[in-house]
């Protein structure tokens, strides 16, 4: 398939209730062109609230929407340039596949056999060309899936919406999925808005990721940026593990110190200089921490083994330091502790994150 | 984009004023008045004079706001589509009282007109964002609500004004209370509470023992199970009542064969000997009533009973089992408190079912009136009195939506079955020795009772007269069938189906977006729609019958001795089977299917079309298949709607009863089941079931 003319996705101040229930408070957000946005949250956050009004199957209480340059706020789903795939697929089980995946063409007016020549590539693209003629209760869950792909697919929309489009699929189909929707839409250049609750499959496929929480923007960046620096605790912790220790503000300004116990940390972060010998919380993730004996020389907070666990890469241990217990994991082949003993934890960056809330 | 948008705000211009030109053409060449005699029947003059301008009427409004409406002064205003709305309801609603108050009753161009000021007030409505800004979902909606006010509300509530103003119009709150506490009206309220009770709990009876009997005991009566469930579903109210007395009236066969063997000359009766057996007429009264709705209600008890009983996990009776309770302990404190949310479902729809009976009273009743009956007589004959037929009608209304509330609100909900989730496998512990015993007799008797009775009607047909003279003969079909299509059954016959055929798409239609906008659409005013369409459910025959006759037989509609009146009683009488099938499809069916069809540019009225539609075949099928049916038998809110014109089978065959003909009643009843169950078998065999239904 060609590539897609693909338009930026913009919401300014968007406020949406339900009666009584404001699900949304003033959201902002800008999606570039051509990007894979995913939209991360606990359920009930709002994130598949934003993904319905940008399709348009929800109109905003208050506050603007654009697609490129052009304010959709008040035209409803069947006016906008967009295509949707749905968590339950959303399949017309009285139609074959290839009249679900022509049904968009169909509706617009165009004629049988180009839509049959649209309707081939759509499904060739996503590797069921030939499919056509069955019924969707004949097709396994993964096939019906790329069949909702496709259906989205093929009207060229400026913006593809995805709502936990893997959530019905076991985990194995899931990786692979995901990696397939991941280069269509980087072969096509279109812009895609994807909704999870699952941290990993965010993670695996975004170029930028929203975290969002309670119907606000928690924090909006690369994976990297929000695995690496969140902003707040909420991020810290729904992003993969983190501890949350208490530290210190040694020096601040573009680079910032700080401390931990004994320890002191070097970041690359920024911090205002007046929280110099403030104490803040500060999020560490468990691959920064390593495990040594409790006679090393180097500087670490001392420690006991409280539980561990074999996981086959690595070792995931539980230790008590300071009546706080962290969570650690060390690749097999490093030295091994048992419960119960003493030894000392060792903070490298990066992986180390301070949260001045 | 834009350009769309822009085209389709000029399409709606244009639409407006299409509509407001097409209203002016309905003003110039449609009589406005109603005719008394209908089109086809009245005079040159009549008509000319029921025209708009021939004489000063409300016409003149709607001319002036159709002019205004050319003009739209207001055009430029910001909220230009509020006042739109807002001039085109408080028109629709002016011309409506207004003639009301005229006593002037509205004609062809009046509903044409005020349909379209409610067109117009429905796409500013859209336009206003209502809906999401979509006009074809607003106007559905306008429709509905609309359509509820004028036929349902506004004619309740006729019946609630008919008791508190006297004839002259003077209010007196009072004459309620004199009227609830007139002679007669506390001894029919207890007559009908009683019977209603009675004949809940034997039909709720009846109804488990048979459940349990065919999914418990024996699975050898399934197909039997099948046309017990359709039997009520053909069977005319109060043909059960007439076989009844085939059976056990004065001249029936119990006192036939009584009389043969103890009655004068009797065969153990010496000769030239006073017999001790006389003919008497037992089955009239309580016990007659009492029995032909047990044996009518019972299967609707069984139908919902059986679903409940077959749904118990067999895993908590095993459960039961290996903590040593015996199977009579089992039964007793596992298997029937699980019933208990069904068996008091049953029951509650048993006795809706009861209170609402028409036909079985008015065929055994006797002097045993009921609430059901006593409204009609208040209003037959010379008695004519609306304020105590509108009181009776208040006490049956209050008792059914009682019992309703109770079984929707309190009931309804609980169900300890489907909590359970998937059924485990495992198998049913055998059914205590009693609760075998009990039930395998009770149903054996029933099911033979119930093959008698309907073996009377078929045969009571093909006799002089049963009771008396058992010679068979063809004389009472030939009577109804042979004397030519103008004679007999037959215009009655036609009508019937006429009505039915042009009612049951109506209903069906009306039910279906009904559920469709109340289970999918958020509106204000939904409420309102979702309470109307709840108490459609459970408003008696008799008081749509009544309310009917109080509603539209004065200005401003006055469609009382038309057949549209029927037709549109049959409408909002059925509707609530449209409703029902339609909320149970639509709960199997995905919200999103709708959604991704408008993601891919479909509108909402293409959406409707290609997915909901076709998703829907089945549920519409049936709602037609059964408000088809359900119309050629009712017969307690047409009784006070039919005139010698509009004469329909079921008002026919009562009319028959009343002149003691009951072979020619017997047979045209016949006819009717067979007709029904012929329509039932083509529907199935040829419609067929849609791919999704396999699915």
């Amino acid at each position: 398939m060609k590539k897609h003319e693909s338009s930026r996705v913009q919401l300014l101040n968007v406020v949406k209730s339900f009666g009584d229930n404001t699900v949304l408070h003033g959201i902002d957000l800008d999606i570039q062109a051509g990007s894979l946005t995913t939209l991360l949250g606990p359920s009930g956050c709002g994130k598949t609230t934003i993904l319905r009004l940008i399709a348009g199957l929800e109109l905003p209480t208050s506050g603007q929407v654009f697609l490129g340059d052009e304010d959709v706020s008040v035209l409803s789903a069947s006016q906008r340039d967009v295509a949707m795939v749905f968590q339950s697929y959303a399949l017309f089980p009285h139609m074959t596949v290839g009249q679900n995946v022509g049904y968009g063409l169909k509706m617009q007016g165009v004629g049988k056999e180009k839509r049959e020549q649209s309707v081939k590539e759509a499904l060739d693209s996503v590797g069921l060309d030939g499919f056509q003629p069955r019924y969707i209760d004949q097709m396994s869950g993964g096939q019906q899936q790329r069949v909702a792909v496709a259906r989205a697919l093929i009207l060229e929309p400026k913006v593809m919406l995805f709502d936990e489009p893997l959530s019905n699929l076991d985990s194995k189909l899931r990786r692979q999925m995901r990696e397939d929707i991941r280069r269509l839409q980087q072969e096509l250049a279109v812009t895609s808005v994807y909704v999870t609750h699952d941290q990993d499959e965010a993670l695996a496929v975004s170029d930028d990721v929203v975290v969002m929480k309670d119907g606000e923007i928690a924090q909006q960046g690369t994976p990297k940026e929000l695995y690496l620096q969140p902003h707040t605790k909420f991020v810290a912790t729904f992003m993969g593990d983190a501890n949350i220790v208490q530290g210190e503000v040694i020096a601040g300004g573009e680079k910032s110190l700080l401390r931990i116990h004994n320890v002191e940390i070097a970041t690359d972060k920024p911090m205002s200089t007046d929280l110099i010998s403030k104490t803040i919380e500060i999020a560490i993730r468990p691959e920064a921490l390593s495990l040594i004996p409790a006679d090393d020389d180097a500087a670490g907070l001392p420690c006991t083994i409280v539980s561990r666990a074999y996981i086959g890469a690595a070792i995931e241990y539980s230790v008590k330091w300071n009546g706080q217990e962290l969570f650690l994991v060390s690749a097999t082949g490093n030295q091994e502790f048992a419960v119960g003993d003493t030894a000392k934890v060792l903070i490298t960056p990066p992986g180390i994150a301070p949260i001045p809330e | 984009m834009n350009k769309t948008s822009a085209s389709s705000s000029l399409s709606s211009l244009d639409f407006r004023t299409k509509w407001v030109l097409l209203g002016l053409l309905a003003w110039i060449i449609i009589p406005w008045k109603g005719l008394e005699y209908g089109l086809f029947e009245s005079t040159g003059s009549e008509i000319l004079n029921a025209y708009a301008w021939k004489s000063v009427n409300t016409s003149f409004i709607s001319l002036a706001v159709s002019l205004l409406f050319l003009l739209r002064p207001w055009k430029l205003h910001l909220k230009a589509n509020l006042i739109d709305a807002a001039v085109s309801l408080v028109t629709f609603i002016v011309i409506l009282f207004g003639a009301g108050l005229l006593n002037e009753s509205l004609g062809y161009s009046a509903a044409i007109q005020l349909t379209f000021f409610l067109l117009i007030f429905s796409l500013a409505l859209a336009r206003m964002g209502f809906i999401q800004g979509d006009p074809f979902m607003t106007t559905a909606i306008v429709t509905i609500m609309a359509s509820i006010a004028v036929f349902v509300l506004f004619p309740i509530s006729t019946i609630f004004s008919k008791v508190v103003f006297l004839e002259d119009g003077t209010f007196t709150p009072m004459a309620f209370y004199k009227n609830l506490t007139s002679f007669g009206v506390a001894r029919t309220l207890q007559n009908s509470l009683m019977l209603a009770v009675a004949v809940g709990m034997s039909s709720t009876f009846l109804g488990l023992c048979f459940s349990l009997f065919t999914v418990r005991i024996t699975k050898r009566f399934k197909g039997l199970a099948r046309i017990f469930s359709m039997l009520p579903i053909v069977t005319p109210p109060f043909v059960i009542g007439l076989s009844l007395i085939l059976i056990f009236g004065r001249n029936g066969t119990i006192n036939d064969g009584l009389l043969a063997l103890f009655g004068t000359d009797g065969l153990f009766i010496g000769a030239g000997n006073e017999g001790w057996f006389h003919r008497s007429a037992y089955i009239y009264g309580f016990w007659g009533v009492f029995l032909a709705q047990t044996l009518s209600f019972t299967p609707i008890c069984f139908m919902l009973l059986v679903g409940m009983v077959s749904t118990i996990n067999p895993a908590v009776e095993e459960a039961s089992v290996t903590m040593r309770a015996s199977n009579s302990q089992t039964f007793s404190y596992v298997t029937l408190p699980l019933l208990r949310p069904g068996i008091a479902n049953a029951f509650l729809l048993a006795v809706i079912s009861s209170l609402a009976d028409f036909g079985n009273p008015m065929v055994l009743g006797g002097d045993y009136d009921v609430l059901a009956t006593e409204i009609y007589f208040s209003i037959v004959g010379a008695q004519l009195d609306y304020a105590r037929a509108s009181t009776l009608g208040i006490l049956l209304l209050s008792f059914s939506l009682l019992a309703f509330v109770i079984q929707r609100q309190w009931i309804g909900k609980k169900s300890y079955v489907t909590v359970t989730g998937k059924g485990s496998g495992g198998y049913f512990q055998p059914l205590p020795a009693w609760v075998r015993g009990i039930s395998t007799s009770v149903s054996l008797t029933w099911m033979l009772f119930t093959a008698v009775l309907y073996g009377s009607i078929l045969l009571g047909g093909f006799v002089v007269n049963w009771g008396a003279d058992y010679t068979p003969t063809l004389a009472h079909y030939e009577e109804l069938w042979a004397r030519g299509i103008g004679y007999g059954a037959w215009p009655s016959y036609i009508t019937t189906l006429k009505f039915a055929a042009v009612g049951a798409p109506l209903t069906a239609l009306m039910g279906l977006m009904i559920a469709y906008v109340t289970t999918r659409k958020r509106f204000i005013g939904r409420g309102v729609v979702d309470f109307s369409a709840m108490i459609s459910f459970a408003i008696p025959g008799t008081v749509i019958g009544i309310s009917y006759v109080l509603a539209f037989n004065t200005a401003p509609i006055l469609i009382n001795g038309t057949a549209i009146i029927i037709v549109i009683s049959f409408i909002f009488k059925n509707m609530p089977v449209g409703i029902r099938s339609g909320i149970s499809a639509l709960s199997q069916i995905d919200k999103s299917l709708e959604e991704a069809s408008l993601t891919q540019r479909a509108s909402s009225i293409r959406t409707i079309f290609t997915i909901v539609l076709p998703l829907l075949r089945p549920a519409m099928i049936s709602a037609i298949v059964f408000s088809f049916v359900k119309s050629m038998t009712t017969v307690s809110a047409i009784i006070f709607l039919v005139t010698a014109d509009t004469q329909v089978a079921t008002t026919y065959i009562m009319g028959r009863v009343e002149d003691g003909d009951y072979g020619q009643a017997v047979s045209y009843g016949s006819v009717l089941i067979v007709t029904m169950l012929i329509v039932i078998f083509l529907v199935e065999k040829f419609i067929g079931r849609s791919r999704v239904e396999r699915a």
